[in-house]
């Protein structure tokens, strides 16, 4: 399965139900806390040309935002 | 139009519609949720100190809380947004946008608010690149920026120093009239060296080519228009109804659905609650208040229909 990554702040409530989806249906991920981290802000900005979290990258594919229907459909 | 006819759809799964649901399956009737998401607005309030039984509390957290006794119920949750509401032949048809129409005796409406949008050039293409409605989630990505913040109301005022404690640059605080946030809110940004403050302008461009790169924001009482260089711009300017769908039911001047004290809708056995109504109050408790009394009268309806 492609790698996923979710990338998040802690005080963002959406990041929270993304995890709290991904944890449910059981898809192991990579972490992210772009607010705690700025040079990981920088490279999530550079990587997927947003700056908003939640964005959740999929191999190369990216999901923004609370998205768990487009998660989904990309794991298949 | 096939499928199950349930007693009851509640549309809209915040604090008015779990709590709506909860109370009609307990009572028995056959309920089906129809939703967009679970909690609704409420997910987007960082803290809550005045829902009775929490000192304190995330928005996110409760409606968890919420959620858990929905299930403990056994809800039927279909995760689709209603496109519309008419009535067919003695019952009432509610469309999901991918999961087409389902049917009920009685509805009940609890769709919430969303975020205003400016309705400017460059928001929607800047979105995410910048243009952000949640200071809560991205007030972080804007360490050491220049940032704009549009709306002097409480969530405006609340951006800004959602901002300042992640230690922006500058700010820059639009509105179109003069602050009307709460004092003891506002008197924490007046003066703050950090704060520009535009009263009485609009943002009428944003500007930007990958990302945001300025706003354009104009003085409503020269006429003035001064380009301002920012990376990102927090728009906090009000909500606006769930109801464009609900063609069928009377709304005010706001889109708001109006009820009576029963939360009586102008379509018999339609009822509704919380942010979508026209009750003023719009605040966690009171929608839940508001859910348990849609739930008890349409429950008064069903049996004595």
């Amino acid at each position: 399965m492609a790698e996923v990554t979710v990338y998040t702040t802690s005080t963002c409530p959406w990041c929270t139900r993304l995890k709290d989806f991904l944890r449910a249906e059981g898809i192991s991920f990579h972490e992210v806390d772009v607010g705690k981290d700025p040079a990981a802000a920088k490279r999530m900005v550079e990587l997927t040309g947003q700056r908003s979290v939640p964005v959740t990258t999929i191999g190369e594919q990216i999901i923004i935002g609370y998205d768990p229907d487009g998660i989904k459909e990309l794991l298949g | 139009m096939t499928g199950e006819l349930y007693d009851l759809i509640i549309i809209g799964a915040g604090p008015a519609g779990m709590t709506a649901a909860v109370y009609c399956l307990r009572k028995g009737l056959r309920t089906l949720i129809l939703s967009k998401d679970i909690g609704g607005q409420a997910n987007w309030t960082t803290l809550v100190e005045n829902y009775m039984g929490f000192l304190e509390i995330s928005g996110p957290e409760l409606m968890q809380r919420f959620e858990e006794q929905l299930k403990k119920e056994k809800a039927t949750v279909v995760i689709d947004e209603a496109v519309n509401l008419e009535a067919q032949a003695g019952v009432f048809a509610v469309t999901g946008k991918t999961t087409g129409a389902h049917r009920a005796r009685a509805v009940i409406v609890a769709s919430g608010k969303r975020p205003k949008k400016l309705g400017v050039k460059g928001e929607e293409e800047f979105k995410g690149k910048g243009v952000s409605y949640c200071s809560t989630c991205d007030a972080p990505l804007f360490r050491e920026a220049v940032v704009a913040v549009a709306g002097g109301g409480n969530s405006g005022v609340q951006a800004v120093l959602d901002l300042l404690a992640n230690e922006a640059r500058q700010i820059y605080l639009i509105s179109d009239e003069e602050l009307t946030a709460d004092q003891v809110l506002a008197e924490k940004i007046i003066d703050h060296p950090k704060v520009r403050l535009y009263q009485h302008s609009l943002v009428t461009e944003i500007h930007g080519e990958q990302m945001i790169a300025a706003v354009s924001v104009q003085s409503r009482k020269t006429g003035l228009v001064e380009r301002l260089p920012v990376e990102g711009i927090f728009v906090e300017i009000g909500l606006e109804p769930n109801s464009d769908f609900l063609q069928a039911l009377r709304k005010n001047d706001l889109g708001e659905v109006v009820i009576d004290c029963e939360c009586r809708t102008s379509l018999p056995g339609v009822f509704a609650a919380g942010d979508v109504t026209n009750i003023p109050e719009k605040q966690i408790i009171v929608a839940c208040g508001e859910g348990a009394k849609a739930a008890i009268k349409a429950w008064t309806y069903l049996t004595q229909k």
